[in-house]
């Protein structure tokens, strides 16, 4: 194999690539690079990288949960309206019962969990499509939210907005940064570094290929690379800001379901659903509980995106997630999920959440118009789509089959992936 | 291998670390200082942060604005929210104003209460905050409110009721119902307070009858300012009240809208016109006064408004202390907002034509 070769199959991709999202990659980084010299080199400062993380937040995390819905071959209507009953019932119980804000946050999840209840019993249990269970959701909690809050705004106390507006606090020496997202960019690297050199340990002693030194080196430092550069950028903006909470709580999250939805058996059997209900339950996934769950974890997520807007608001609105769920879809699209279920990744679908913010922020910044705005963002999850699936049907140069390619020979069955992890470098930009 | 591994990632990383370390220039600082008395370059950008377009009154302060701020030589940055994210959209852009460097952000709220955060940043930043029309509550980061004075706008409305029926009928009692504007909108309650300032005392000697006897806010208002509810309590106001061929002299309506609905109401009834008052200078109600139906409206000449916002942003800029006239009345729940009101001027069919002189559109409709 040529080096080039070796460097395409193992630098952005390694066993799991998925090839929309290694396209929406080198999207976004054009896009980034586009933005950054248009807007003369405000797109990369501290301030608008603080902001756009702040802003987007809550659109990235309803994108994990809707990814595993439309792994599933579910889709879920209602995420912004939950958002929004969720914000106002904990809003309300806040000013008119003086709850304090932590158990706030406890009641919000606990709506979160009894709204997903709700809507995993009709779609798993009765077997309404999640189409029509989340339409009537969407109505259902829309009015809920408009009925509780009397269509009036409800302010939030200072504690609360903090998971919405907060930042880490400065401590330790002046060192000219914010010490503590220094912390967790070091510890960022040393995760990256520890995960490389256990990925070649196994896969040494699984007796399998083991990528030359070089690409794991270049991998590396490219990942390295953007982490330090996000890490000194969120670190050093002006004092009394740094990383912010809201996303601190995304990377959590990001990673946690990450593993979830990669390594394990309950994650595994999504994918299983999505890509063919029928010979799942046949193989002995519990086809109900799956989507059951799916549908549960998507209300919770909605729960905790609505209580960090509300929280960033400082306050509860009747306008609150309005067209949430369509930027979380689309999302989940542009970053490589297929429409029919069973495909699709979570650090994809927060790389297409961050194509569309970017995209959002950089003509923001420009003083496009916000109609310009929405017409281009539709252009460009229409054509992302497209492009792929054109490719595909011409049966010329698939950015898809040429990745998988390689790994039909000693992989037959691409829903089961294998189990070396690898490389995310989707996850990189956030992570830092 | 294996050690050449490790050390190849090591003086990768290493080198990685390095370059960008040294490439990465440093925005720290402490919160810039906001003090009036500076002023800033007579270049800066003035970020203007307007709702949607849902109103044509809203795309022509924006289309004034551009102008208004480009000829007093600032860099102007006008946006609108979009039409059906407007909260999300206004938060984004005030903060991408805020990373362009804007000096002066002027903000018409989509929702007054919800932009706290993103009012903080701005101010840290070191930009100074023009609530415009609509007060920006529940933060103390609001430097100064501009809008037209609603309290006084309702005091003419209910000066406007008493001069038109005193005109047709010279001696009381007169009969009147009362209308006021949506609850969710803060300023209904201010042109209905206005209103009662002037009618209430009337109502208690006994000069003016509420014929329904409906005296209250939430009796009288009328939600979301829809004209077919508005039309709907007239119509069953006229039946349950005006059946046994009592006259009605007046209503007193808060906009042009509700008021058009009104006199649709007591038309399709087949009763005499009462004294119906109005805000806004909409163009039917416009016509429908220089036609004598409709009796009067408030002229809130937008173009003021803006050309007053823009002379704030310039003596901003100067570093002096910009021209305010109420230090008092518009407490946001954070602090007391210093506010500049300007007056509302009432339009009757005899001075129409020469309030409306400057206005391109409205103009020819008085001739």
């Amino acid at each position: 194999m040529s080096r080039m070769k070796d460097l395409q199959k193992n630098l952005f991709g390694g066993t799991t690539s998925n090839a929309r999202q290694f396209g929406m990659i080198s999207t976004l980084v054009a896009i980034v690079a586009l933005f950054q010299i248009w807007t003369g080199g405000l797109t990369l400062t501290s301030g608008n990288l603080i902001a756009v993380v702040s802003q987007y937040s809550y659109i990235l995390i309803l994108a994990i949960g809707m990814l595993m819905v439309i792994v599933a071959g579910h889709i879920d209507l209602s995420v912004g309206s939950v958002a929004a009953f969720t914000g106002i019932v904990v809003a309300k119980a806040m000013q008119e019962y003086s709850l304090p804000w932590p158990l706030g946050i406890a009641l919000g999840l606990l709506v979160g969990v009894a709204i997903g209840s709700w809507q995993g019993f009709w779609v798993a249990y009765v077997g309404v499509p999640a189409f029509i269970v989340t339409l009537a959701g969407m109505l259902l909690f829309r009015g809920g939210n408009q009925y509780i809050g009397n269509a009036d705004t409800v302010p939030v106390p200072e504690g609360f907005r903090e998971i919405g507006a907060g930042f880490l606090p400065e401590a330790g020496p002046d060192t000219g940064y914010n010490n503590l997202t220094l912390l967790l960019g070091a510890a960022a690297c040393a995760g990256v570094v520890w995960r490389e050199w256990r990925a070649r340990r196994t896969r040494r002693e699984m007796s399998a290929d083991v990528a030359p030194v070089w690409v794991t080196a270049v991998r590396l430092a490219v990942m390295i690379g953007v982490i330090v550069f996000a890490t000194l950028r969120f670190a050093g903006g002006r004092i009394g800001t740094s990383l912010p909470i809201s996303g601190i709580i995304l990377i959590a999250l990001v990673l946690a379901y990450s593993h979830y939805t990669r390594n394990t058996i309950g994650g595994r059997h999504i994918y299983a659903v999505g890509g063919n209900a029928r010979a799942a339950e046949l193989s002995g996934v519990k086809l109900r509980r799956v989507n059951f769950l799916v549908m549960l974890n998507m209300s919770v997520l909605a729960a905790l995106a609505g209580m960090i807007f509300v929280a960033r608001s400082a306050a509860s609105g009747p306008q609150d997630g309005l067209s949430w769920e369509l930027d979380a879809i689309a999302a989940v699209f542009i970053g490589g999920a297929a429409v029919s279920g069973g495909l699709g990744t979570v650090s994809g679908s927060i790389v297409g959440g961050l194509v569309m913010a970017l995209l959002n922020n950089g003509l923001q910044l420009e003083g496009v118009g916000s109609d310009m705005v929405q017409i281009i963002k539709g252009l460009v999850l229409l054509l992302a789509v497209a492009f792929d699936v054109y490719n595909k049907s011409q049966g010329r140069f698939s950015v898809i089959e040429r990745l998988m390619r390689p790994f039909r020979r000693d992989e037959p069955a691409p829903p089961v992936e294998p189990s070396a992890p690898a490389s995310d470098p989707g996850k990189a930009p956030v992570a830092g | 291998m294996r050690r050449l591994t490790i050390r190849g990632i090591a003086a990768v990383g290493a080198a990685a670390l390095l370059t960008l370390g040294t490439a990465c220039s440093n925005e720290r600082e402490g919160s810039a200082d906001t003090a009036d008395g500076k002023g800033f370059a007579k270049d800066a950008l003035v970020g203007v942060a307007l709702p949607a377009k849902t109103s044509e009154n809203w795309v022509l302060a924006g289309d004034l604005f551009t102008s208004g701020l480009k000829e007093a030589g600032f860099k102007a940055d006008v946006q609108y929210a979009g039409a059906s994210t407007t909260v999300a959209d206004q938060q984004a852009q005030i903060s991408s104003m805020v990373t362009k460097g804007a000096k002066v952000i002027v903000i018409g709220a989509t929702d007054a209460s919800q932009l706290a955060t993103q009012v903080a940043q701005a101010k840290q930043a070191g930009a100074t905050v023009l609530a415009y029309d609509r007060l920006i509550t529940n933060t103390a980061d609001v430097d100064y409110y501009i809008a037209f004075d609603n309290f006084k706008v309702g005091r003419l409305q209910g000066q406007a009721l008493v001069d038109g029926m005193k005109a047709k009928k010279p001696t009381g009692p007169w009969t009147v119902e009362l209308f006021s504007g949506s609850p969710d909108d803060n300023n209904s309650k201010v042109f209905f307070d206005g209103a009662m300032d002037v009618l209430k005392p009337l109502i208690d000697k006994g000069d003016i009858v509420v014929g329904s006897g409906q005296t209250g806010i939430k009796q009288t208002a009328i939600q979301g300012w829809k004209a077919e509810i508005a039309q709907q309590r007239m119509d069953s106001l006229l039946t349950s009240t005006y059946g046994g061929g009592k006259t009605l002299d007046g209503v007193l309506s808060p906009n042009d809208t509700l008021a058009r609905a009104v006199l649709t109401s007591v038309k399709g009834a087949g009763k005499p016109i009462p004294v119906v008052t109005g805000q806004d200078s909409e163009v039917e109600s416009v016509k429908s006064i220089m036609a004598g139906e409709q009796y009067s409206t408030i002229n809130k000449d937008t173009r003021k408004l803006v050309a007053e916002t823009v002379n704030m942003v310039k003596s901003l800029q100067k570093g002096d202390k910009p021209t305010i006239n109420d230090t008092k009345s518009y407490d946001n729940g954070a602090k007391v907002v210093p506010a500049y009101l300007l007056p509302p001027v009432i339009v009757t069919k005899d001075n129409a034509a020469e309030s409306y002189a400057g206005d391109p559109k409205l103009a020819p409709l008085t001739k």
